[in-house]
């Protein structure tokens, strides 16, 4: 027995002996993140050199979703880049064809019925709806609430249902045409007459989704505004400063979460917001936190604009008159709109052709995602997946 | 309707175009509701930083650029020929006004280079290292100007009008008529399963 607790005590000081005199090596390791990983969205990669629990000079790696949409436009006429545009940012698709169809039209010199505008606008805050449902049922999953994802992406698929049934697509509508809208289907030769509307019974049905859709935000914020675990892990934690924000070109509700209620519905004309009652919400952090907190409350926004545009849509034509064959005089004109990503634009150089000359597609999430180096900078490796998940970005709209 | 804020919008970002012509030493267009500074790629870095130091343009948009070429592999070839060049644009945009303004300059066709912006907008990072590999511009002072998109040991730049577009060179468009023709009809060939290099 004592010469045991003698070998114990010898054990005992030759470790203390060690502990002071070789210092503790904490070697760096270079940690590989997807492009498979579930967390990162689709195909993004990060390479992060870790120190413990922490993550340095994090290097986004993309161009696993680059498909080459800017050199495609330039063999493409107008009415086929609608069916490239929409497939950007698919959570959002309707959305991504508005601001290209309006820089056509611009460009081109055609008065858009308002009935079509309307149309857009409905289909828009529609994407943007969905969009936002699929960040909030995304969002608490990565952070281990499981159940939200449920009620998000059932009130998502009332709203893509909705989107079907008038474009006839879930996720890639193509359901601009230059001067408006597509009028509806079933106008065969024996029904020429047939006035070319939206589908009977649409805009009823709508604006009876859109108060199950406020119906479900509410029981979203509840289960997750109340949950100790969600709030421990989003408050206080991805800080990005306004100036910040601005600087990398931070659009959308990320830039909103950080207190600046910039958004183009209220500064553009690009659709008729200017008649409707809605609120910008900021965050007043720009922490996770207020990211999820804007993007929910604009959901609820998006719905009231939804219904008060129901409610005073204009009758009339779904398209306006336009030749044939689409030449677009030359030209250039850059054209913004508030996507539920963010500003998504389209510098358009025409040069009197059939199809654009050059096509620069300016779009949200690559801005977005384009500040993960700076914030995920000494961050501890379960906030990274924390704070790209606050970002809510898809791959396709960083890639193009 | 209500009263669209176009109207006032499109007199003050024209306004605001020409004091920024003006207090940068370039020229100024307006049209289609969009406002475009030309300055001299000499001044690119001192204009953005006035812009967004004087201006209060301190959201840093995108920046492309456009291969002004006569000679095109892809697309349509210019009706009027035009001075070959680059021409590199950089949106930035005011957030509490929300106007926004093209900066352009032009580039020489040889040996494109320009000043890199990144130490006045972070954010151009990325957008430089696409231009560079989509256009093979030289952004001079850009911390890491590596390929974004592409992978390493990719030659050519993309988006230069020079640049085939390799799925048309393998099959060309079927025309104006965007209709492809019956199977078996006039040079349809069934695809050979014979390896060609054999």
């Amino acid at each position: 027995m004592t010469t045991r607790l003698s070998a114990d005590q010898d054990l005992v000081r030759h470790l203390s002996e060690v502990s002071v005199s070789v210092e503790l090596q904490t070697p760096d390791m270079t940690l590989n993140i997807g492009p498979q990983h579930p967390s990162t969205h689709g195909v993004l990669r990060l390479v992060a050199t870790v120190d413990g629990e922490r993550a340095f000079n994090v290097q986004p790696v993309i161009g696993y979703m680059h498909r080459g949409y800017e050199k495609l436009a330039e063999v493409r006429n107008y009415p086929q880049i609608t069916t490239l545009v929409n497939r950007i940012d698919w959570v959002s698709g309707y959305a991504n064809e508005v601001p290209f169809i309006i820089a056509a039209e611009r460009l081109l010199g055609v008065e858009v019925p308002e009935r079509a505008q309307f149309i857009r606008l409905i289909l828009t805050e529609m994407a943007r709806i969905a969009s936002h449902l699929v960040f909030n049922a995304s969002y608490p999953l990565e952070l281990g609430a499981a159940t939200p994802l449920f009620f998000a992406l059932r009130e998502r698929e009332r709203v893509l249902d909705l989107l079907e049934s008038v474009t006839g697509g879930r996720f890639h509508p193509n359901f601009n045409r230059i001067g408006g809208v597509k009028p509806a289907q079933g106008a065969g030769s024996a029904t020429r007459k047939v006035i070319q509307d939206l589908p009977k019974g649409f805009l009823a049905e709508t604006r009876a989704a859109m108060d199950k859709v406020l119906a479900t935000v509410n029981e979203l914020e509840a289960l997750v505004a109340g949950n100790e675990i969600i709030l421990a892990r989003t408050k206080g934690i991805g800080l990005i400063p306004p100036e910040t924000a601005a600087a990398y070109g931070m659009s959308g509700p990320n830039l909103r979460a950080s207190g600046v209620g910039f958004d183009l519905r209220k500064v553009s004309d690009y659709l008729p917001y200017g008649q409707f009652d809605f609120r910008v919400p900021t965050g007043a952090n720009g922490d996770c936190w207020d990211r999820w907190w804007v993007r929910l409350e604009e959901t609820r926004q998006s719905a009231s604009i939804i219904q008060q545009a129901i409610d005073s849509i204009p009758a009339g034509p779904l398209l306006a008159k336009v030749p044939k064959i689409i030449k677009i005089p030359k030209g250039e004109i850059y054209v913004r709109a508030e996507n539920p990503k963010g500003e998504m634009g389209y510098y358009l150089v025409s040069d009197g052709g059939l199809g654009p000359y050059r096509l620069k597609i300016r779009s949200a999430s690559f801005s977005n995602l384009s500040i993960l180096p700076w914030i995920l900078e000494g961050t501890l490796i379960p906030d990274i997946i924390a704070i790209m998940g606050s970002l809510d970005f898809v791959l396709g709209d960083v890639d193009r | 309707m209500t009263a669209s804020p176009s109207d006032t919008a499109a007199t003050s970002l024209e306004e605001l175009a020409a004091a920024l012509a003006e207090a940068v030493g370039g020229s100024y267009e307006f049209a289609h509701g969009t406002a475009k500074v030309r300055v001299e790629k000499d001044r690119w870095v001192e204009s953005l930083r006035a812009a967004r130091d004087d201006f209060g343009l301190i959201f840093f948009s995108w920046l492309s650029a456009v291969d002004w070429s006569n000679q095109v592999e892809v697309g349509d070839a210019l009706t009027e020929p035009v001075e070959e060049r680059y021409e590199v644009i950089a949106a930035v945009a005011d957030i509490s006004t929300g106007l926004i303004v093209l900066f352009s300059t032009d580039l020489e066709k040889n040996n494109p280079r320009l000043a890199s912006l990144v130490g006045v907008y972070a954010g151009a990072n990325w957008h430089e290292r696409e231009a560079h590999e989509m256009f093979g511009i030289e952004f001079d002072g850009h911390p890491q100007l590596i390929k974004l998109y592409l992978p390493e040991g990719f030659l050519g730049h993309p988006l230069r009008k020079s640049y085939p577009l390799l799925s048309r060179e393998v099959k060309p468009w079927p025309g104006k008529v965007d209709v492809e023709g019956m199977p078996g009809q006039e040079d349809e060939e069934e695809p050979s399963t014979e390896n060609p290099e054999a």
